[in-house]
């Protein structure tokens, strides 16, 4: 019974995490170092997610992503396959809402690494590639996996935007979150005790990891 | 290069690096020419061959000092251990061995003003820059390594510029010495030419 929302969770956590992860990353480094216009605009818009009540957010996706949305309905009429109400949608939910996190923490630790590093690389001949991966990355490392760690535990407790866009179809999208409200509502009170136990044990887990590793990062700066 | 702060001492080290580049004139190191706003050239600062040794070292706090050199080494060819070995060869050449397998944090200022001086050497430059490298260590420290990094260019053979506002500096390691003031270049000379004059003594 309960092992179904839990799989679920899982899957959609680790997959959203990997792509929030990649994603973040990239986008972190674009707004750390590109200097473009629309730069602070383009921030801004990712960072929305985190300041929308997540069913507006929710409600975007459907208008983006539903059956007859923009994007939606042109995938729509070409395949007849949407991916509303089904657990890529929890994905896609999951991702959007959780991947401002990311890119504000990786942003932000991109940018406190002294560019004097860099330079030095560069004068020992590196190429902007290889001096990020093998000195920015490894000296923004701290903050990159704090970022990591919050966006999986927001990811996993996504609710109202993955109500929105997937639904609440147990095994199939019933993700933990999900699945706390159902009990609640059906009044199977050890259901949702157990669910809120372990979804809290997690939360307190990730949180005092991410205080673990970001106060060693005043080490390095 | 001598001068007070502000004057340009710094800005000069970072065109000839490539790390800003000059709104006109031409920068070259033997025949090879970096820039030059007649023709528009301008070198990126990894196609310049140049060593650089910051103010404050800019030693990489995650690698070791034999990392640290290894990191700067040119031959690609070269792999793994035989890099980390040419790297504490390096590092032994300035009687500094000791501390191949410390992090940065973990060594003294003139321990890592020799490290940041060999890695600077370990990818071959033409030219190595030198940015008041010794502004941040102890009287004592700096007084062994002045005469060092005086027999470390002797050793290599190419030229060095020492950009420092200490006139006994100036006058222990130059050979020619540029007095910059309001970014602009005062005099040059032999140190004996410059600092035997009163008018720049202060």
């Amino acid at each position: 019974m309960i092992w179904e929302p839990l799989k679920l969770s899982l899957l959609v956590v680790t997959i959203a995490t990997v792509i929030i992860a990649t994603l973040g990353l990239a986008l972190g480094l674009l707004l750390a170092k590109g200097r473009f216009h629309g730069q602070e605009l383009l921030a801004s818009l990712f960072m929305l997610p985190l300041v929308l009540p997540p069913t507006v957010s929710g409600y975007y996706l459907i208008v983006l992503l539903g059956r007859h949305g923009l994007i939606g309905g042109v995938v729509y009429n070409l395949t007849g396959w949407t991916v509303a109400f089904t657990w890529q949608a929890a994905v896609i939910a999951a991702t959007v809402l959780a991947l401002p996190l990311m890119v504000l923490s990786s942003r932000a630790a991109i940018e406190s690494v002294s560019p004097q590093y860099e330079i030095a690389s560069y004068t020992l001949g590196k190429s902007r590639v290889v001096t990020f991966f093998l000195i920015t990355l490894p000296l923004a490392r701290r903050g990159i996996l704090a970022g990591i760690v919050l966006s999986l535990t927001r990811a996993l407790g996504e609710f109202g935007a993955t109500f929105m866009l997937a639904g609440n179809i147990p095994g199939k999208t019933q993700t933990m979150p999900l699945a706390i409200y159902e009990a609640v509502i059906s009044g199977d009170d050890k259901r949702a005790q157990l669910l809120a136990i372990i979804l809290t044990g997690v939360s307190v887990a990730a949180v005092y990891f991410t205080n673990k590793i970001s106060k060693g990062a005043i080490r390095y700066y | 290069m001598f001068g007070q702060s502000g004057s340009g001492k710094t800005t000069t080290l970072r065109t000839i690096a490539g790390i800003v580049a000059p709104d006109t004139g031409r920068i070259s190191v033997g025949e090879d020419v970096y820039f030059d706003s007649a023709t528009g050239k301008n070198l990126s600062i990894q196609k310049r061959r140049v060593g650089f040794v910051f103010q404050d070292y800019a030693l990489f706090p995650h690698m070791t000092a034999e990392q640290n050199v290894a990191y700067g080494i040119k031959d690609n060819g070269l792999r793994g251990a035989s890099r980390l070995e040419r790297a504490r060869a390096m590092l032994a050449l300035f009687k500094i061995e000791h501390v191949s397998k410390r992090y940065p944090q973990h060594m003294s200022g003139g321990e890592q003003q020799r490290t940041a001086l060999a890695r600077a050497l370990a990818s071959d430059p033409a030219v190595v820059l030198l940015d008041e490298p010794l502004s941040a260590v102890d009287a004592e420290t700096r007084s062994q390594l002045l005469p060092e990094i005086k027999s470390a260019q002797e050793r290599v053979g190419i030229p060095f510029i020492y950009v420092t506002h200490n006139t006994s500096e100036a006058t222990h390691l130059g050979t020619k010495v540029v007095v910059l003031h309001g970014g602009s270049v005062k005099q040059t000379g032999s140190p004996s030419e410059i600092f035997n004059r009163s008018e720049n003594e202060r």
